[in-house]
């Protein structure tokens, strides 16, 4: 079954990815007020258009599971101590994956181009909303805020997923996107 | 702390920090340390006893004495944090209108109110956040990464007989870990390449289109790139027949001890007393005896 070996292999491959954006701090651009709008959940999404729900779901384990982690051991900013609660960590980043997939699978056989930039943004705001949910009910912050947070760091974060996954699928899958360029 | 270079990019990483001192904590069974991390998670967010999360803080800091980790290695991941956690307590405190509905007002003056809850939920916050992270630090202090991935491996074997493909997740996991490095060496040479064609990575204030700029030319190829090592994975796996999970042995087996089963029971039992020194709210009662006796 050389099916499950690529799937378990990309899984891997995309989880170090998403560790390694946050733990070097490349993952994170800095935006306003000290607010940093993160990529981590870039790997997720592309793992699951690459692969599908499963692979996903997994690379979201990981991703939760390591924002956990560096919220306990190395926090970075006043936002990392609430990730140490697995229900805001963990299980919010468990969907991105398998809701980017369906976004997909539905839009690909219309335009393959367009249907990765929406699964871009809808693994992205997948993240935001259900985040920002689960710090809302579990009364970190109160909602007035969190309506302003989802706007300011989630619009620019679904936009820098969506042209980042269009970049890398298109690449890897060598789909034209109708530019000529080297390809490293 | 020797400076880092602007291409250095996993020596400000704590995790996966290994001390050894070579005490009992470090000899303890991965899966023993692994289920009682586990343990304290679940705990530490359920329990709403500041009795409870106090014993559990004891407990955290007396595995920190037995292994010897000194406590400011496990305290310098906290220290930077005081000022955002006194925020967020503060913040707990006071701006939460949540918590003041059918609460007790201790103090107030103008639009500042305190309430026993919001009080209360300030300290839970600052509790909480210093027991998980003292605790992460002992189990990474304490674990190498070939234990903790061989503990992961093992311990969640058992879910394989409930047709969950476990095996394969340990195995996600391992070689996301074992990645890591990779994926270090591989940025560091297209940050370099891209710094010979004039990028400019300084820390230096840049605004956010600019910095996207500058990281599409980097993040592109990294993902390219780890593709291609991904795919040369496979093949090497599938040459050498790797066929998943069912049937396979290993080399490395790992055999429990005595001192494994006294420290999970152990942690059980605290788990079980902070969770119900929660339930039947204890700090109430303590609360109540306290200032009828005092």
């Amino acid at each position: 079954m050389s099916r499950t070996t690529r799937k378990i292999v990309i899984a891997g491959v995309m989880g170090a990815i998403s560790i390694f954006l946050g733990a070097s701090h490349l993952g994170f651009i800095p935006w306003l007020a000290g607010a940093a709008l993160t990529i981590m959940h870039v790997p997720v999404i592309i793992g699951a258009v690459l692969e599908g729900p499963w692979v996903g779901l997994a690379i979201g384990f990981i991703f939760g599971a390591f924002s956990l982690l560096q919220g306990a051991i190395a926090p970075t900013g006043p936002a990392d101590v609430w990730f140490t609660n697995p229900l805001v960590s963990i299980l919010p980043r468990l969907l991105i994956g398998p809701v980017a997939w369906l976004v997909y699978k539905a839009l690909k056989r219309a335009n393959e181009i367009v249907a990765l930039a929406v699964a871009g943004v809808a693994g992205s705001l997948t993240n935001t909303i259900l985040v920002l949910g689960a710090l809302g009910l579990f009364r970190f912050l109160p909602w007035a805020l969190i309506g302003t947070i989802a706007v300011t760091n989630g619009l620019p974060e679904a936009v820098v997923a969506a042209i980042i996954t269009v970049a890398v699928v298109a690449a890897w899958k060598r789909i034209e996107t109708g530019r000529k360029g080297s390809t490293v | 702390m020797p400076m880092a270079s602007e291409f250095e990019l996993l020596g400000r990483v704590t995790i996966g920090q290994y001390l050894p001192t070579g005490s009992l904590v470090h000899s303890l069974d991965p899966r023993a340390k692994l289920l009682v991390v586990l343990l304290l998670i679940i705990v530490v967010i359920v329990s709403n006893s500041l009795i409870g999360l106090s014993l559990l803080l004891l407990a955290v800091l007396a595995g920190l004495a037995v292994a010897r980790i000194p406590l400011r290695f496990a305290l310098a991941g906290l220290r930077p944090m005081l000022p955002f956690l006194i925020l967020l307590a503060l913040l707990q405190v006071f701006a939460i209108p949540q918590y003041s509905i059918g609460a007790t007002v201790i103090w107030h003056r103008g639009i500042l109110t305190i309430t026993d809850r919001s009080l209360l939920a300030g300290i839970l916050l600052i509790a909480r956040f210093s027991i998980m992270a003292l605790g992460l630090s002992l189990f990474s202090f304490s674990t190498t990464t070939t234990e903790l991935t061989h503990g992961i491996e093992h311990l969640v074997r058992p879910l394989q007989t409930l047709r969950l493909p476990a095996h394969e997740f340990a195995l996600v996991v391992n070689i996301a870990i074992r990645f890591l490095p990779i994926l270090a060496e591989e940025t560091e040479r297209l940050m370099k390449a891209q710094a010979s064609r004039g990028a400019d990575f300084g820390r230096g204030r840049r605004n956010f289109v600019q910095r996207t700029r500058l990281l599409l030319p980097l993040l592109v190829p990294l993902f390219l790139v780890s593709l291609r090592r991904a795919d040369q994975l496979i093949e090497a796996m599938e040459a050498r027949c790797y066929l998943g999970g069912k049937g396979r042995t290993h080399l490395i087996r790992l055999q429990e001890r005595l001192p494994d089963y006294v420290v999970v029971a152990g942690a059980l039992g605290l788990a079980t007393g902070a969770i119900y020194l929660s339930r039947v709210n204890a700090d109430r009662l303590l609360w109540s005896w306290l200032s009828s006796h005092l």
